[in-house]
């Protein structure tokens, strides 16, 4: 029995025994150079790694009691790090080369060299994108797969057709010989969906029709939101459908009390439809809201089209008024917009590439401005540096598409459409399990129904796509009701939320909002957002001590009782407290010498 | 001049080279590249959690064979698959879980019910009885005549075997230290002033000579053989059904007790127990380490059986069946992989220790979804409704509605104690963690 405890008093917890253990094997290796070289970068055997070393930058949670949750965190917190360094390390393996024109004159410009010279410079591989494709029924729009490898087009009249445009094989063509006024594929070029003249209808590849959507009326223009299985339309009712594609249901519809609506896009990153109306505002739409996110007068005339930039993760829109302007936003803050022109022809249309080129038919041209000049402006009001125009002879200019992965953007027109190449425009490195255009039938096969799995629920379409996952805002709301500084209704501590308990108890956490930032590596000054966090609850503090006032104003003025009196000393203490601060804020900011006039300075 | 260069895929790099080749895979891991990437994940995990609730089927095989209530079930030690079982009407059956069949039936073993089983060094079978004799059994032979009758003078209740030597232990109104070649005890063992009758003993697996023994008296005591008398024992607010010393940790041991909890204590430190095990409804009759010492598994009173974790309260894994009796046995099979029990409906039943794990071959890519669900749930456990498909757990309904009529019970008390202190005098009475509610006294 003795033996039994002494023995299990010298060898001691478990814990200690290994943390010895790690520090033998850390100082080991640490003189070795290519086990320093390599370990960064490599897995290594469980039994040389160094587990006891935190990587550099790593958060350490000193102030967490619990060992082992502070071993988990630091763990944690080391592991997010390492993932970064590998991701960093894996932009080395991206083989795709970006497309580029340069010119090397001084004065030489890009934009004077036409899609005849370019096509002779792009190679044989790379010249296959640039197309006309003469269609009568026009004007056209056209709509590229995810993947880019497939095409979808339709004319007005009803001419309809999909095709993979590479491989040159045409899966349908239709004349549906009535007005059709939109074309969008759905998850893949399996279906795709036609908004013709009174109902949505969706075909299947070979053109059979699947489904006549008779909730969506008069049908203008249709976004496909793919991780959401959600096909949104909007019609000339001015309502905004949303219909889930993977169960039939017709989720919702918003009445935007704003009319007929033509111009339709989607934010890629957070899956908010943006509508262009005609009486230039536009609105941001999530299925879960029954009015718009934002509401934006962007325009002095009706919106003719709206885009926005995949490139940094949704940050910029532009816009394209009838009143012949073009305006660039960004998206996080609306007060005004960070460039604007004059397209001259009018009715513009806009279209950003996925490395963010922004391109814009107006007239009878299309012009693409290059991505960094368009929102770093020197001027705000005047055309950024033009990279490319082309003259399509062919007005109306209707629908601008940019194929994924491909320098081409296709422009449709009265006469049919016309690709041309764009250089610099299209993402060379695409990811096999997001889109593919190599895919054979059995990825695509698979890939249905690995999305279908991971379709997630049109409720957690928000402006923030990151909420997902990160810590609910501390409760505002409290189960005491505080009066004169004590609980006027005593709940018992068992019957508290377990949060509050902790509090009760001291051993609540609260530093964790603030350090959550710092983890996560968004470059956020701690100050400022310390600051910004007091900032916002002084404002929330609205009719502060209006109850205690109202108290003392009810009670009569002669009468002395200890209530009245108490609450008078209080906000007697209360108010010089908060002199007392602002003093202190006003001398806090500089180091204040001492000065001959201090003497008379009241004493506070 | 202008230099121009257009984008362009090679397809040699994307496509297969020959026919039967797997595609290229390409990753780019920009995070705009994968928009919604936290979202899916979150789903894929929501689905990983549910998938783990769909495939539980805990349930494996009922063995047969006894007509009267299941008392206690023992392991071969070094043997995956041979597990012995006693019961009410004095039978004793060898049963092969692997194979579903009996290898011994000694239908009459007993007067009265067994109340223990063990096995010696050399295979043999040691059984107690309520009839006052432990029997040894040879299981080779198959013969049901018992090799060796030890005679007691008191109706036993439990029965364990030393580790390494051999010598056996029985619980009686006293412990009794037997050798396996003499038919009278060797020595007694008990607490000086104790009256208590002992409802179970057990061995230390470490240090063989220290078993530890619980008691109608409601304590738990520590003997040593060697010494020949008792070390200490910690009286306790109910009395334990059941014990069982840890395999990993020596200085371990799980007391399962009648007031519906579960308790680990550390030898060293008997004034408070290490945790409080809390979800059974009725009395807990049965505890047993996995041979990992990782996990437990309880049986009760109210018809489930509990696999918990080691130093985790709540949270367990439970298992009933429509025609489950109430549970006095349970144990885990030598590989950690199954759990047994042995119920009061006569029925032996085996139980995957792991509700959701599949039997049979699982191939290398089935396994790393397996792993990947795993790892996905782990990582969004914090998130509201992956963590409440993970924890629910189906019960029946007479142990549901005890179970939050007992929480409603507690919390009251709760509240009510909270209330008396309130208005007493301050410091007078103060609140008591739980853990120091367990034990009344220690004594040595």
């Amino acid at each position: 029995m003795d033996s039994l405890i002494a023995k299990a008093d010298a060898v001691g917890p478990a814990g200690k025994k290994r943390k010895l253990r790690h520090a033998s094997s850390s100082s080991r290796p640490s003189t070795d150079k290519t086990f320093q070289s390599i370990s960064k970068r490599t897995s290594i055997p469980k039994s040389l790694q160094s587990s006891g070393a935190i990587s550099e930058g790593a958060h350490s949670y000193k102030h967490i009691a619990n060992k082992k949750l502070r071993t988990e965190l630091s763990r944690q917190s080391a592991r997010a790090i390492e993932a970064k360094a590998l991701i960093e390390d894996a932009e080395l393996l991206l083989t795709g080369e970006v497309g580029r024109m340069e010119v090397e004159g001084e004065m030489d410009r890009t934009w004077r060299v036409g899609q005849d010279e370019i096509v002779q410079g792009a190679g044989q591989e790379g010249a296959r994108g640039r197309k006309e494709w003469k269609l009568e029924g026009g004007p056209y729009r056209s709509r590229y797969t995810r993947n880019g490898r497939h095409l979808a087009v339709v004319g007005n009249t009803g001419h309809v057709a999909s095709f993979d445009w590479q491989a040159g094989i045409l899966h349908t063509e239709l004349q549906l010989q009535e007005t059709c006024r939109d074309i969008t594929y759905l998850h893949d070029h399996s279906h795709f969906a036609v908004a013709q003249k009174k109902y949505v209808f969706i075909y299947d590849r070979d053109g059979v029709e699947l489904h006549c959507l008779k909730a969506h009326i008069e049908p203008t223009r249709m976004e496909f939101l793919p991780y959401h299985w959600l096909l949104a339309t909007i019609g000339n009712a001015g309502y905004l459908k949303y219909q889930d594609t993977s169960t039939g249901q017709l989720l919702c519809e918003h009445r935007t009390k704003l009319g007929s609506c033509t111009a339709m896009t989607q934010n890629l990153h957070n899956a908010v439809i943006h509508l262009g109306h005609q009486n230039g505002t536009v609105t941001l739409w999530t299925p879960n809201l029954p009015h718009p996110a934002v509401q934006l007068l962007a325009h002095l005339g009706p919106v003719a089209s709206v885009s926005m930039d995949p490139s940094q993760g949704g940050r910029y829109m532009a816009t394209a008024g009838k009143d012949q302007t073009v305006k660039v936003w960004d998206c996080r803050n609306w007060k005004g917009a960070v460039r604007e022109w004059t397209a001259r022809g009018g009715c513009a249309e806009v279209e950003w590439s996925a490395r963010g080129a922004l391109a814009v038919a107006s007239g009878g041209t299309v012009n693409v401005y290059t991505s960094p000049t368009i929102h770093n402006p020197v001027h705000m009001n005047t055309q950024p540096p033009l990279y490319i125009t082309h003259p399509v002879p062919h007005r109306p200019l209707t629908s601008l598409q940019f194929a994924p992965f491909q320098d081409i953007l296709t422009i449709g027109h009265s006469a049919g459409l016309s690709s041309i190449l764009v250089p610099g425009s299209g993402e060379p490195n695409f990811d096999s399990k997001e889109a593919d255009p190599f895919e054979n039938k059995k990825a695509r096969r698979e890939k249905e129904v690995k999305a279908l799995l991971d379709k997630i629920q049109p409720d957690m379409i928000t402006l923030d796509p990151e909420f997902v996952g990160t810590l609910a805002p501390p409760s505002k709301l409290t189960t005491e009701t505080m009066f004169d500084g004590k609980p006027s209704v005593e709940i018992p501590f068992a019957r508290l939320p377990r949060l509050e308990r902790l509090r009760v108890q001291g051993k609540a956490d609260e530093t964790e909002v603030l350090s959550e930032d710092e983890v996560s590596g968004t470059e956020v000054d701690p100050e400022a957002k310390a600051r910004r966090k007091e900032e916002s609850e002084k404002r929330k503090m609205r009719g502060k001590n209006k109850s205690l006032k109202r108290y003392l104003r009810k009670q009569r003025k002669n009468v002395i009782d200890p209530t009245a009196v108490a609450i008078r000393a209080k906000m007697e203490r209360q108010k010089e407290e908060q002199r007392r601060a602002k003093i202190a804020a006003a001398n806090g900011g500089q180091n204040q010498k001492p000065s001959a006039l201090d003497r008379f300075k009241r004493n506070t | 001049m202008v230099k121009i260069s257009v984008l362009q895929h090679a397809p040699s790099l994307h496509l297969p080279t020959r026919l039967g080749d797997p595609t290229p895979v390409s990753r780019n891991l920009d995070p705009l590249m994968h928009p919604f990437s936290r979202a899916r994940e979150r789903t894929r995990a929501l689905n990983a959690a549910k998938m783990e609730r769909m495939f539980a089927k805990p349930f494996v095989a009922s063995l047969e064979g006894h007509v009267d209530a299941v008392e206690v079930l023992m392991r071969k030690p070094g043997d995956l698959s041979t597990v012995a079982s006693g019961s009410w009407d004095g039978g004793i059956i060898i049963h092969n879980i692997s194979m579903r069949t009996h290898l011994l039936r000694l239908p009459r073993a007993h007067k009265g019910k067994v109340s223990g089983l063990c096995f010696t060094e050399s295979s043999r079978l040691l059984s107690c009885g309520v009839d006052r004799n432990i029997k040894m059994w040879d299981t080779e032979s198959g013969s049901d005549q018992p090799v060796m009758v030890f005679p007691g003078k008191n109706a036993f209740n439990s029965i364990d075997h030393h580790r390494s030597d051999p010598v056996f232990a029985t619980a009686s109104n006293f412990i009794q230290v037997w050798d396996e070649s003499k038919t009278s005890a060797i020595s007694n063992l008990t607490f000086p002033t104790s009256t208590e009758t002992i409802t179970s003993v057990r061995f230390n697996q470490s240090e063989p000579s220290v078993l530890a023994s619980v008691g109608s008296d409601r304590t738990c005591t520590l003997y040593d053989i060697r010494t020949g008398k008792a070390e200490r024992r910690v009286v306790m607010q109910f009395s334990s059904n059941a014990l069982s010393w840890c395999p990993t940790h020596p200085t371990t041991l799980l007391l399962a007790s009648e007031d519906h909890n579960l308790y680990t204590f550390d030898i060293r430190y008997l004034s408070t127990p290490t945790q409080i095990y809390k979800a059974h409804v009725a009395a807990v009759m049965s505890c047993e380490w996995a041979p990992t010492g990782l996990e437990f598994v309880s049986g009760g009173w109210d018809r489930t059986v509990r696999i918990w974790k080691k130093d985790k309260g709540s949270g367990e894994d439970v298992f009933h069946g429509k025609r489950m009796g109430r549970v006095s046995s349970t144990i885990f099979t030598n590989d950690a992989r199954f759990v047994i029990s042995g119920s009061d409906d006569g029925n032996v039943r085996v139980w995957k220790a792991n509700a959701s794990e599949k039997l049979g071959v699982v191939n290398a890519r089935e396994r790393a979804a397996i792993e990947y669900r795993g790892k996905l749930v782990e990582r969004w456990k914090m998130d509201k409704e992956v963590s409440k498909v993970a924890r629910t757990r189906h019960l029946p309904k007479p142990v549901y509605q005890a179970s939050k009529l007992k929480r409603t019970m507690l919390e009251a008390r709760r509240v009510k104690d909270e209330r008396r202190r309130k208005h007493t005098r301050e410091g007078e009475s103060k609140p008591k963690a739980e853990k120091r509610k367990a034990v009344i006294a220690e004594q040595s």
